[in-house]
């Protein structure tokens, strides 16, 4: 006869196993999916922020086929450049890096896409963040991005320049690089300043030697 | 189980037993989630999910299950539902599961779920665990709905992300806020309680 | 990832700016049910301190050494909420050995906090702001400390309360809602006070 204890104590081991083997088979059918998932997202964004053109609606298979067609990786220190090729492949179109910053609810991770010469910004995106949904979370809105499109770029590359200020919106017409903050945000709209600048500080040097190095390679 | 049976489960559920503003229970995610009706509603969706799956399983569980270990077991059956919400909402709705970040992991502290298991569906069929389950769940949701409606709709000027109010319309950003989700919460009880006479007071100092 | 933001600030941050009851909602359950008076408020806040500040550095180590190599970083949910149980368990034993008068007036609340959301959602929480060890107990014990600064307060307020005519309906949690709303609306004043940077 078993013990009551004993009894407890296998049932709870019993239990315990049938249940994560149900989480485990859970996870395991939807594991190659949530990969996906976030393959696909990274792949849309790069896409996105080196303005190569997509079909909408978009199905995946769209968005892998041309991101396979169109863009080249570079890889450098562990992380990734990403190329775009011009529509006849014969020619860079711009390149991508990662940008990360400090949100006001944690670490916020996107993508910028900035000119083949370097001489202006192509568009930023964001890969996550946990700011407020509806305040900070509107930094992902397209409204908000698209202030980045087309932005110039200055040609020296002065340590810690300040490319873009983000201010809190006004009526007045903007000077360039003046980015409007989301109302009621300051705290993201900050950190989408700092981790742009950031970003611009860090990856325009390299790339500048990056596209030397490659033209020297092409005549 | 006769149709008036349900009835009054529901009844119970959404109205008398109300999880949020009779009992005052699962009040985190209320006041976390809801300054969009869309995060609200997959979130009570998900709720609803675990809430009747787990009443279900403690219920099928409960002539088996040691008296002692009873919270634990619970506490892993309520986890493991809410692992696999997770999971789908991670495979199948990823930006929403973004949107809801570690609240939808926060429903396995929610003590709607807990308090239902220990309350109803150790002690009662499968059939009937499962409809309170659902009922408490509805309730739940319903009025988390509520609230976000009035957050959305005065902090926005949208619901369900359609814009409604003019543009002009200055929007209470405040009601998007963490102050706004206390104060809607706090005037949504006020309400209802001064509708109706309080069923039976249940002592107030409940987990 | 180490973005560079230093503990103390995290620490400071928890408490005030990033309360994690006024601005997070975490703990709510018991922060309505228990914050009637000073006593117990003092008490369930202190105990919150402990186990949160512990469990964040245990859940750490357990996430970032068992379950990510291991590739079992689903399962943090339960692992999380075994470990938390577990260390409120012994807690509960310790304090039954070396304070009667403590577990009489705690006892009701050991096991609420188990399913306090705020001990789940900061060990969540760090791991989804990718907090370094350090940041991890930095930000368990601001939290906890946040926590209770937060009961504690609504403690005080509601024992003067007790005397104030309410109208019926928004007695209990109605009017403590509207207070932690009020409250939470004063904390935001502290914003400016900490640049997360």
């Amino acid at each position: 006869m078993i013990g009551k204890r004993a009894f407890s104590v296998m049932y709870m081991l019993l239990l315990t196993l049938g249940f994560t083997s149900a989480v485990t088979l859970v996870y395991g059918v939807n594991e190659e999916r949530i990969e996906r998932n976030s393959r696909l997202k990274l792949q849309k964004i790069v896409l996105d922020v080196l303005n190569v053109p997509v079909p909408f609606p978009s199905q995946p298979s769209n968005i892998i086929e041309i991101f396979e067609d169109r863009v080249r990786i570079y890889i450098l220190n562990g992380e990734s450049i990403y190329m775009a090729l011009s529509e006849d492949r014969r020619d860079i179109q711009g390149y991508a890096f990662r940008m990360s910053g400090a949100g006001v609810w944690g670490p916020i991770h996107g993508m910028m896409g900035v000119s083949h010469d370097l001489d202006r910004v192509l568009g930023v995106a964001f890969l996550d963040h946990s700011e407020t949904p509806g305040l900070g979370g509107r930094i992902s809105e397209e409204g908000f991005r698209n202030q980045f499109k087309g932005q110039p770029l200055p040609p020296e590359r002065i340590k810690d320049t300040t490319y873009f200020r983000v201010q809190p919106p006004q009526a007045t017409v903007r000077s360039p690089n003046e980015i409007d903050a989301v109302t009621g945000a300051t705290g993201t709209s900050n950190a989408v300043e700092r981790m742009v600048n950031g970003a611009l500080n860090r990856y325009l040097p390299f790339l500048a030697e990056l596209r030397l190095e490659q033209e020297e390679l092409t005549p | 189980m006769a149709g008036k049976g349900v009835r009054k489960l529901f009844i119970k559920g959404l109205w008398e037993e109300n999880p949020v503003f009779r009992q005052i229970l699962g009040i985190c995610s209320a006041l976390a989630v809801t300054n969009l009706l869309e995060n609200t509603l997959i979130m009570g969706l998900s709720l609803i999910f675990v809430t009747s799956l787990s009443n279900v399983t403690v219920s099928i569980l409960r002539q088996v299950t040691p008296s002692r270990i009873r919270m634990m077991v619970q506490t892993l059956i309520i986890a493991s539902y809410v692992i696999i919400v997770d999971i789908l909402l991670k495979a199948y709705l990823p930006d929403i599961s973004e949107a809801l970040g570690p609240y939808v992991g926060l429903i396995i502290t929610n003590c709607i779920i807990m308090g239902r298991c220990e309350a109803f569906a150790r002690s009662n069929p499968v059939w009937p665990s499962f409809l309170d389950g659902l009922a408490s769940g509805l309730g739940y949701a319903l009025v988390l709905l509520t609230v976000a409606f009035f957050r959305e709709l005065l902090g926005f000027g949208s619901v369900f992300n359609i814009p409604v109010l003019p543009a002009e319309w200055t929007r209470w950003t405040i009601m998007v806020m963490p102050p706004g989700a206390f104060f809607m919460l706090g005037i949504v009880i006020w309400f209802v309680r001064s509708l109706g006479p309080k069923p039976a007071p249940k002592a107030d100092a409940r987990g | 990832m180490d973005l560079g933001i230093s503990a103390f600030v995290i620490f400071f941050a928890a408490i005030f700016t990033n309360n994690i009851l006024l601005t997070n909602f975490l703990g709510m359950c018991s922060f309505l049910a228990i914050s009637r008076e000073v006593r117990s408020s003092i008490g369930l806040g202190l105990a919150v301190v402990f186990v949160m500040t512990w469990t964040s550095a245990i859940n750490y180590i357990v996430y970032y050494y068992i379950l990510e190599p291991f590739n079992l970083v689903h399962f943090r949910f339960i692992v999380f909420i075994i470990v938390i149980a577990a260390f409120v368990q012994l807690v509960e034993m310790v304090i039954e050995r070396y304070s009667p008068v403590l577990y009489v007036i705690l006892g009701v609340f050991l096991p609420l906090i188990t399913v306090n959301c705020a001990i789940l959602g900061v060990c969540l929480f760090m791991i989804i702001r990718e907090y370094t060890f350090l940041q991890s107990v930095a930000y368990g014990a601001g939290g906890g400390i946040g926590w209770m600064l937060a009961i504690v307060a609504m403690g005080g307020i509601r024992q003067r309360l007790a005397k104030a005519p309410i109208l019926k309906p928004l007695e209990g949690p109605g009017i403590t809602l509207i207070i932690a709303g009020l409250m939470a609306l004063a904390f935001i004043g502290f914003g400016g006070m900490i640049q997360i940077q």
